[in-house]
């Protein structure tokens, strides 16, 4: 496990990857094994129907219907609580790529090895990745096990479809966090200036749902790209999976021209 | 093994500023294959910066080096085949062991002689087998000091290198230096400690608020070297003896006991005093701020 940068990346997050793989298990396993008490309640779409339109707004911005499969998913995993939980993983792992090693620095040892230095943004790049996808394998079991076992009917095609197009916009906000890092080689400053960026995105998208003004806008976040396709019901949207593939490459490619041309650890 | 052979390292007009603030400023250098090149100069020079900009890790404002003659913004990555290097301030992965560390920084450089890495370590008496983090700073610049020699580099650049080490390992240290030297290997190595770059360097340079006061032989530096000196007499000795001895300056004599500043050798003052009774002498090793300032004002008017 000490090869190269890869690897050493992968598994100085063993311990970490393990409780987050055992958390979103267990998240899974939870949201589904409560979808036959929540499908017997055909009055909470009664209540979900008055619900004030300011508040609805931040469940994406239109009423689902909760009682169903999809909308019941849509809402409990896939429009808010997945994408936040693997927000934070991501964040946390592209803001410290770089930047932490700087910070720590033993940023000095990689650069001192005759490796070029894209190859080593690059190198962690990929760890993120891997690790993220690894989450969402995991993540895609547990569900696909729960789903199983309460009979819920929901295209299991679906799930792994909406699962990635999380993935995607989980990476989009760390390969941000990677470039913010690489920028400027401080950890708190990409976390900070990516979390209110995801933040903003977030409302942009779900009040872009109600509010004429800001509606034209709403393409620009990427919860838009993931969440309003309803991937559950309709598929992956390849023009929409592709706008946030298209971001992750873009934020990627600055990260490797920024740090190759910035003072490191000064 | 490249072109202009025998000059390892080359800068022209090597600048660095951190905005307004100056990090060095017009270093030109030259340090030969197979010597030892002493970096001196007291903490915040310039000496660290000097350093990082060579191995490519800050970009200078104005100027250029070369190392093995492979320009070094563009060509730092074939460079750093060739070179070991010991940071400043030295951080490593805490949650390693020295072990790990070593094999995932020799497996950086594409697999080192293992054999040769241990020997290094038992050497040094390196703690291996525990976490990084809970060794002591000397330990962990033992690992340090194995990370940057064991892949045989031609060249070593060494920040402050025997920080923290305690005088046994020091000593093993510059007989680690001596080894490089005779396999004909090049050292460029930092230091704000006089003796210590006396002992082991060919060659000294100065460095002080980012500029380069001197390039010195050792011996020149010797030549230039400002002793404080005491000598305590049995009685009352008469001033004009010692007042006229070449090197000798600022003679003060009281109640028998001599007080003056030597520069250079101390021969001519020893063989006058050993005319008489000596029962004590006590010499003070120059300081390098007197050292600088030696060069300081002897340079004041050249430079600048």
């Amino acid at each position: 496990m000490l090869n190269n940068v890869f690897l050493k990346t992968m598994r100085d997050q063993r311990r970490s990857l393990i409780f987050w793989g055992i958390g979103l298990v267990a998240l899974a396993l939870y949201i589904a094994l409560f979808f036959p008490t929540v499908s017997n309640m055909p009055e909470l779409n009664k209540l979900l129907e008055n619900v004030p339109k300011g508040l609805a707004a931040l469940f994406g911005g239109q009423i689902p219907d909760y009682t169903s499969p999809v909308g019941y998913l849509n809402m409990e995993l896939f429009s808010m609580m997945l994408p936040i939980l693997l927000l934070v993983f991501t964040v946390g792992f592209g803001s410290g790529a770089i930047a932490g090693e700087e910070e720590k620095s033993t940023l000095d040892f990689l650069l001192a090895n005759p490796i070029p230095r894209r190859r080593i943004v690059a190198e962690k790049f990929g760890a993120m990745v891997a690790s993220l996808l690894l989450l969402a394998v995991v993540f895609y079991v547990g569900l696909v096990i729960g789903v199983v076992s309460v009979g819920m009917e929901v295209n299991y095609g679906r799930i792994a479809e909406a699962t990635f197009s999380t993935l995607l916009l989980g990476l989009v906000f760390g390969s941000l966090a990677l470039f913010l890092g690489c920028l400027r080689g401080n950890r708190g400053l990409s976390i900070g200036v990516t979390g209110a960026l995801a933040v903003i995105t977030y409302l942009l998208n779900s009040l872009g749902g109600m509010v004429e003004a800001l509606k034209p806008y709403r393409i620009l976040s990427p919860f838009y790209h993931h969440i309003d396709p309803n991937i559950l019901a309709n598929g992956l949207s390849p023009v929409h999976a592709g706008v946030l593939l298209g971001l992750i490459v873009i934020f990627f490619v600055l990260s490797l021209v920024v740090f190759e041309r910035r003072d490191v650890a000064v | 093994m490249m072109s202009n052979g025998d000059i390892i390292i080359h800068t022209s007009g090597l600048t660095k500023f951190y905005g307004k603030l100056r990090g060095i400023e017009d270093v030109n250098l030259d340090v030969k294959r197979g010597e030892v090149f002493g970096y001196l100069g007291p903490n915040g020079a310039g000496k660290t910066t000097t350093i990082r900009t060579l191995l490519d890790f800050i970009r200078p404002t104005h100027g250029s080096a070369t190392i093995f003659g492979l320009d070094i913004k563009r060509n730092s990555v074939e460079a750093h085949r060739h070179i070991g290097y010991l940071q400043g301030e030295l951080e490593l992965y805490g949650n390693l062991t020295g072990e790990d560390l070593l094999k995932y920084l020799g497996n950086l450089r594409g697999g080192v002689d293992w054999g040769y890495v241990k020997g290094l370590a038992s050497r040094f008496d390196c703690e291996l087998s525990r976490r990084i983090k809970i060794l002591s700073h000397g330990n962990k610049q033992k690992i340090g000091l194995v990370q940057a020699f064991m892949h045989k580099p031609d060249l070593l650049i060494l920040d402050e290198p025997t920080q923290g080490l305690d005088p046994l390992m020091q000593q093993e240290f510059y007989r680690l230096i001596a080894d490089a030297k005779n396999e004909g290997r090049t050292v460029f190595l930092s230091s704000h400690i006089l003796p210590e770059v006396e002992k082991v360097c060919d060659r000294v340079c100065i460095i002080r608020q980012g500029w380069l006061v001197a390039v010195e032989t050792i011996e020149t530096l010797k030549a230039h070297a400002l002793y404080q000196l005491e000598i305590h007499f049995a009685r009352a000795v008469p001033r004009d003896r010692f007042d006229s001895i070449p090197g000798v300056r600022d003679v003060v004599v009281e109640n028998g006991i001599l007080r003056c500043n030597v520069v250079g050798s101390l021969d001519a003052l020893v063989k006058v005093a050993a005319q008489f009774e000596v029962v004590n002498v006590v010499s003070h090793e120059p300081s390098l701020e007197e050292i600088f300032l030696t060069y300081y004002n002897e340079d004041k008017n050249n430079v600048k």
